[in-house]
């Protein structure tokens, strides 16, 4: 663990109505550093995000943000970090402005100084021109980047983000991930929480994996994919369903559940097949076609979503 | 700007935003306490719009003035509306109807009874179903007739007075009339006094000169007589007194011979003379005898002036009128008392007094604007604060500005404050429309209504806190809040006057604010006291706010502050 890190948690537990929620996770972020927290749902990365923001108490490890012990310095953790949580957290009766300067000063701004640092950061986030507007008038994705901006609101050193492109269409994704980057490049440790794992890839310098409340991998998504998966993905599309064991005894190949629905799944039946050698990938197509007529075919490489499926199985969690 | 400030202006700002709550704030308990006010103003008796006064029809079978008056007075009562109708039949029919409550009957003859001193009554037919009403109707009813009987009484008696007075007049002038000649006969007396003194001067000198001249003729005559007395008594002595003294002359003579002779005779017997007895003794003539004769005999000694006293018989007349004079003209009118005027007798009314000098009868109004206030204000803490914090929490700004250099007590301080400013400024707003639209009493210190308005928004503020803090989501708070403030509300009388519950039911009222809100309201608006008499009910107020907000603060810090 860094002794420079902007973000420094080491075995942190917490339980919650007698289950361990958070179980001796151990993580660090440094300054401008984009750091993805992604697990399946339960997994613990929003009771990570609300311990880091002093909303829950540990039971146990060590957490320091900015510096500050989060246990005797919570004030000064406070004022190290923006929090942009997975609601909105907004005023929905307050314009963006109101809500901007009101988060400002509560950080501390005072007056005219407030009402600046509200107008950059929603000029940042691109709702100058509608920042009059109340909140509640807002799209999803405004009120995203609104949220977002309320969180840059004082340029903190710490930034936590709880998944905060959900539901946002492209443009608002754009613009959130553009001025999180530039927030980063401006020298604060971002923390995000995600289910997009696309997101997490392309956002994310390094990844922290999370399951069952304990840190499972970490490292940059290249890394942590090929640790997963080596070598590539083959789907495969035929006109009927694949009888079991179509794949056969074939050494360095695996079958690998199913392929996204883009690989042309609802034109017949599709599946995945893991190879550890991409010379395999004739053998596996002539076995398929055995099966059914081929219609389509993908070799690519695998992904970080492949990668987390991997890693924490397919079966859903509750 | 503070964080405290910042939050409270933010609580503000969405209040103002929000345009159902301000309603729900202002028009709807104005909305309430219009309708309560207006339906249960007969409750109170005093119904200052005239809007739930009782129809009464009314018969006048008498047709006598004493009817108009019945009439005139009932009339002038804000809490009945008469209607008169042509026929007995038709005044029960509307009673039958349920048009009317009561219906009153002036019957034929009534006056005449009256003034005959015969009893007569007036005829109230009632529906025993509108209880309320019935009794209302007949004390009012009776309420006229008293006060008709007593304007009579008054009439009769101002009569009596003004009688009196004139009869006390013509006494007055009786007695000055009198006065007047006592005045006139004692100048009379003046005047014979002084004619008589003249009179008896006049007559005493008259008198003087007869007596002069009657004594003087009459000495005349005395002396005369006298003279003539004197000469034939002289004459008659003197033939007396020379025979007298001739012998008295012999006598003499011979004894002084006798003793000569005597004594020749001793002197002859020689030395026996002393033998020779004594002679016997020569009478001696009496002295008397003597002066008579020696003396001329005295003159008859008549008074020069004979003291005459001749009273005439007008001297009689005289002291008559001399005691008239004398005394005084006592012409004494017996004090005349007017004997007291024969009041007829009175109803014996019942003089209904507020011991703290206040209105005996209230305006409903006087009620519900208050307790309606208390209520509305009471509903809107609920969804201000623990809505409003649950919103909060849902929106998850709650936790937004918990993760800013922001205490949880700022936070919930920030929320309260704000609401408690806001509730204050409605229950200002309701009283002042109150005042304005429905003329409640606001009492002899009008501002010393802030003091319930701020103890009972600081115990509702409080409270607000509580069921946040309870409630287990947003969804209880509403019937969780609703019931413990409508029980609030109206066990501690803000719906009613509180006395119309069981002494039981008070007693638990005690555990509510708003029964010490609302006796304190009454205390200032309705029994006319000052601020120093409620302050032991302002105390148990803050009380009870002190110790929702601090049981508040704990539970809210245990459920909602984690970190």
């Amino acid at each position: 663990m860094s002794s420079a890190a902007a973000i420094s948690v080491d075995r942190l537990v917490v339980n919650r109505g007698g289950r361990r929620v958070l179980d001796e996770l151990t993580f660090d972020v440094a300054p401008g550093e984009i750091v993805g927290l992604i697990g399946p749902n339960g997994a613990g990365k929003t009771t990570t995000l609300e311990v880091l923001a002093t909303l829950l108490a540990p039971n146990a490890g060590e957490v320091r943000i900015a510096g500050y012990d989060l246990r005797r310095a919570a004030q000064g953790v406070r004022r190290s970090i923006g929090r942009v949580p997975q609601e909105a957290a907004l005023y929905p009766t307050l314009t963006g402005r109101e809500n901007a300067v009101f988060f400002a000063r509560l950080g501390g701004a005072r007056g005219k100084g407030a009402r600046r640092a509200a107008a950059a950061v929603l000029d940042q986030v691109g709702l100058a021109a509608r920042a009059d507007e109340p909140a509640a008038t807002y799209s999803g994705g405004m009120q995203r980047r609104l949220s977002l901006a309320c969180g840059l609101l004082g340029s903190p050193p710490v930034l936590l983000l709880d998944e905060p492109t959900v539901g946002v269409d492209p443009q608002s994704f754009e613009s959130i991930v553009v001025a999180i980057r530039a927030h980063a490049r401006g020298g604060a440790a971002v923390l995000y929480s995600t289910h997009q794992m696309d997101e997490a890839e392309g956002l994310c310098d390094r990844v922290v994996l999370i399951d069952r409340g304990r840190a499972v991998a970490a490292g940059t998504p290249t890394h942590l994919v090929h640790a997963a998966i080596p070598g590539v993905l083959v789907d495969v599309v035929t006109d009927e369903v694949l009888p079991d064991g179509w794949l056969g005894e074939l050494a360095g190949a695996g079958v690998s559940g199913v392929p996204d629905g883009s690989t042309g799944a609802s034109r017949g039946s599709a599946a995945r097949v893991a190879l550890e050698n991409v010379e395999l990938a004739p053998r596996v197509l002539e076995r398929a076609a055995r099966g059914g007529k081929l219609l389509d075919f993908r070799m690519h490489r695998p992904s970080l979503h492949d990668a987390f499926l991997a890693l924490t199985g397919r079966a859903p969690r509750d | 700007m503070t964080a405290l400030g910042v939050i409270i202006a933010k609580d503000l700002r969405l209040l103002l935003r929000d345009r159902a709550a301000l309603l729900f704030l202002t028009v709807a308990p104005l909305i309430v306490m219009s309708v309560a006010g207006f339906s249960l103003a007969s409750l109170y008796g005093a119904d200052p719009n005239e809007q739930a006064a009782y129809e009464l029809p009314i018969v006048d079978e008498d047709g006598g003035d004493l009817a108009g008056q019945i009439e005139e007075r009932l009339r002038s009562d804000n809490n009945l509306r008469l209607r008169r109708v042509a026929s007995r039949a038709e005044a029960q029919q509307l009673v039958r109807d349920k048009v009317a409550g009561s219906a009153l009957v002036i019957p034929a003859g009534t006056r005449d009874a009256l003034v005959a001193g015969r009893p007569a009554s007036l005829l109230l037919y009632t529906d025993p179903v509108k209880f309320l009403e019935r009794i209302n109707v007949a004390l009012r009813v009776s309420k006229a007739r008293d006060e008709l009987a007593d304007a009579e009484r008054v009439r009769i008696v101002a009569e009596l007075d003004e009688q009196r007075a004139k009869v006390r007049a013509q006494l007055d002038n009786l007695e000055a009339t009198v006065e007047r000649v006592r005045a006139n006969l004692e100048a009379v007396r003046r005047e014979a006094g002084e004619e008589r003194e003249r009179a008896a001067g006049a007559l005493d000198a008259e008198i003087e000169r007869l007596l002069a001249e009657v004594s003087g003729e009459i000495d005349a005559r005395v002396k005369e007589l006298v003279a003539q007395v004197d000469a034939a008594v002289a004459g008659r002595v003197g033939a007396l007194q020379r025979p007298a003294r001739a012998y008295l002359d012999e006598l003499t003579t011979a004894r002084r011979e006798f003793e000569e002779w005597f004594a020749e005779l001793q002197r002859l017997a020689a030395s026996r003379a002393d033998r020779i007895p004594e002679p016997p003794a020569f009478p001696e003539p009496p002295p008397e005898l003597l002066r008579a004769i020696e003396q001329p005999p005295a003159p008859i000694e008549v008074p020069v002036n004979l003291d005459l006293r001749i009273l005439p018989p007008l001297r009689a007349a005289l002291d008559a009128l001399d005691a008239i004079a004398a005394g005084d003209v006592d012409v004494q009118i017996p004090e005349l008392e007017l004997p007291e005027a024969v009041i007829p007798a009175a109803s014996l009314g019942v003089e209904e007094i507020s011991v703290d000098g206040g209105a005996t009868q209230i305006n409903a109004f006087d009620q519900n604007v208050p307790g309606f206030s208390i209520t509305f204000m009471l509903l809107g803490m609920l969804f201000a604060v623990a809505l409003g914090l649950l919103d909060e929490r849902d929106w998850g700004t709650f936790d937004r500005v918990r993760s800013l250099p922001v205490s949880v007590l700022t936070i919930v301080v920030g929320k309260l404050a704000s609401r408690f400013t806001v509730g204050v400024l409605q229950m200002i707003v309701l009283f002042a429309v109150g005042f304005v639209l429905f003329r409640i009493s606001l009492g002899p210190q009008p501002l010393a209504l802030l003091l319930p308005i701020v103890g009972i928004v600081f115990a509702g503020t409080a409270l607000g806190l509580v069921v946040a803090a309870v409630a287990p989501s947003r969804d209880a708070v509403v019937p969780l809040g609703s019931i413990v403030i409508l029980t609030m509300a109206a066990v501690g009388g803000c719906w009613w006057p509180i006395d119309l519950e069981p002494g039981w039911m008070r007693t638990v009222a005690l555990a509510f604010p708003t029964t010490w809100a609302m006796d304190v309201f009454n205390d200032l608006m309705l029994r006319g006291r000052r601020a120093d008499a409620v302050h032991e009910s302002v105390a148990v107020l803050f009380a009870h706010g002190a110790a929702y907000l601090a049981v508040g603060l704990v539970l809210f810090r245990r459920r909602y502050s984690k970190a």
